[in-house]
């Protein structure tokens, strides 16, 4: 087979891939070919295919059921959008980081290097994404990475003052940059008073913790957080969940420490 | 994300029932796809693809993810998660925006067995055994229409769209 006959094979190949008819044979084949620089894979057969589909089912479609429809936006109740900028104060992190609840090793260090550095910067602009909130089940995302990351470090979060019921456990890839929070018993909130917010430290890459966003707990019970950094994190410390008033922007006055897991 | 699911559930919620037969999972897929959704709308790009083909996407994706689970069927590989999908800023290599009227434009080009096939497959929701035992044809047959038409509606909505400028207006990343 010359380049163009490789080429038009594993487009075929992929289209059935598409249309989940692929036999064994083919399935090899298409990851024989998968690998060759010659073929290259792009999405432009799934999104016609997608596109065919709603044609046609533009006539047949029919309505989500309503309990559906409930659960649904139960279950996305959680998803914030992003507050235009957190600014984050420095008394309320060195009061955060030197908890006496927590013998934190790195607290005193890291309060140094805050006071230093705020002595000359302006406080830290993030503009963070945002984080969901997803009501179990399902917590799919999560077992995924709980199955693919080789790195996967692991947790336990612990409440404090008023959040003492609270119990949880963060996960979290270095290497895919992505970790799930699963939070029980913390307490429903009113986005419109106040919100939760996440907070990620990770001294090598800034004295200044990183803000993970804010987000919602839409229901008693648990959820499962997605951990939406907007900048790489490598080494985390801590994840600290503080309450916020709406759109997450901290203001040390007003600062509610809610819950830390520390280093692993 | 609630206009969206005003606007599209109905369009998931049916591209879920197709490919999945257990009731829980329809609805898992559901919520599912509105959380992939919500985790990639900042890579949806209004002029590589239209919102519903976008959605219809990320459907069909879970979708057929939990019937391969269902029937237990070997996995090519794990379909692409949605942050892989290209970001605004790179170039796109394609754009199959899936206008209504292109898409119609393109189907009724095909010829008329393949039209049928077609017809069989996404809108009767028949799988291919189905359409050959309706049909007559060779499953063989089937499968390589299906592929082919696939491709050729592919080619022919490129040939439509690659001289229009495209024209964003979206409820995803607004």
């Amino acid at each position: 087979m010359n380049d163009h006959d490789i080429r038009n094979r594993f487009e075929e190949l992929e289209a059935g891939g598409i249309l989940g008819d692929l036999d064994a044979e083919e399935i090899k084949e298409w990851e024989l070919l998968s690998k060759d620089p010659r073929c290259k894979r792009d999405f432009s057969l799934e999104l016609t295919a997608a596109a065919i589909e709603a044609e046609f089912l533009q006539s047949r479609q029919s309505e989500l059921p309503q309990n559906v429809k409930e659960k649904l936006r139960t279950g996305i109740a959680g998803f914030v959008a992003p507050a235009p900028a957190n600014v984050v104060s420095l008394p309320a992190w060195r009061r955060i980081l030197s908890a006496p609840q927590f013998a934190w090793g790195i607290a005193a260090a890291l309060a140094i290097l805050l006071v230093a550095k705020t002595l000359f910067e302006e406080p830290q602009s993030i503009h963070p994404a945002p984080l969901a909130g997803v009501a179990l089940p399902p917590s799919e995302a999560k077992s995924q990475l709980m199955r693919k990351a080789r790195d996967l470090k692991e947790s336990d979060f612990g409440g404090l003052a008023d959040y003492g019921k609270m119990t949880g456990k963060v996960i979290w890839s270095d290497a895919l940059q992505e970790g799930y929070m699963t939070l029980t018993n913390l307490p429903v909130n009113d986005p419109a008073v106040k919100q939760y917010q996440l907070w990620i430290v990770d001294p090598k890459r800034d004295e200044k913790p990183v803000d993970g966003g804010v987000f919602d707990i839409p229901a008693t019970g648990t959820v499962v957080v997605p951990i939406r950094n907007p900048v790489a994190v490598n080494d985390p410390q801590a994840f600290v969940i503080t309450m916020e008033q709406p759109g997450g922007v901290v203001v040390s006055k007003q600062q509610v420490v809610v819950a830390i897991a520390k280093a692993y | 994300m609630q206009q969206c699911i005003t606007k599209y559930s109905g369009l998931v919620w049916s591209i879920a029932r197709r490919y999945v037969k257990n009731h829980t999972c329809v609805e898992d897929v559901v919520q599912e796809t509105f959380t992939d959704l919500w985790k990639s709308a900042n890579r949806y790009d209004p002029a590589v693809a239209s919102e519903s083909t976008f959605i219809g996407m990320l459907a069909r994706r879970r979708a057929i993810d939990f019937a391969r689970k269902e029937s237990r069927r070997p996995q090519l590989e794990p379909l692409p998660e949605a942050e892989s999908l290209p970001q605004s800023s790179a170039q796109p290599t394609f754009f199959i925006r899936g206008e209504s009227g292109d898409v119609v434009a393109a189907i009724k080009d095909l010829p008329e067995e393949t039209r049928q096939i077609f017809s069989l497959h996404f809108d009767e929701g028949m799988t291919h055994p189905e359409i050959s035992e309706k049909t007559g044809l060779p499953l063989g047959t089937v499968k390589t229409r299906l592929r082919r038409g696939l491709i050729e509606v592919r080619n022919k909505l490129r040939q439509a769209e690659s001289g229009e400028a495209a024209q964003p207006s979206n409820s995803i990343n607004s």
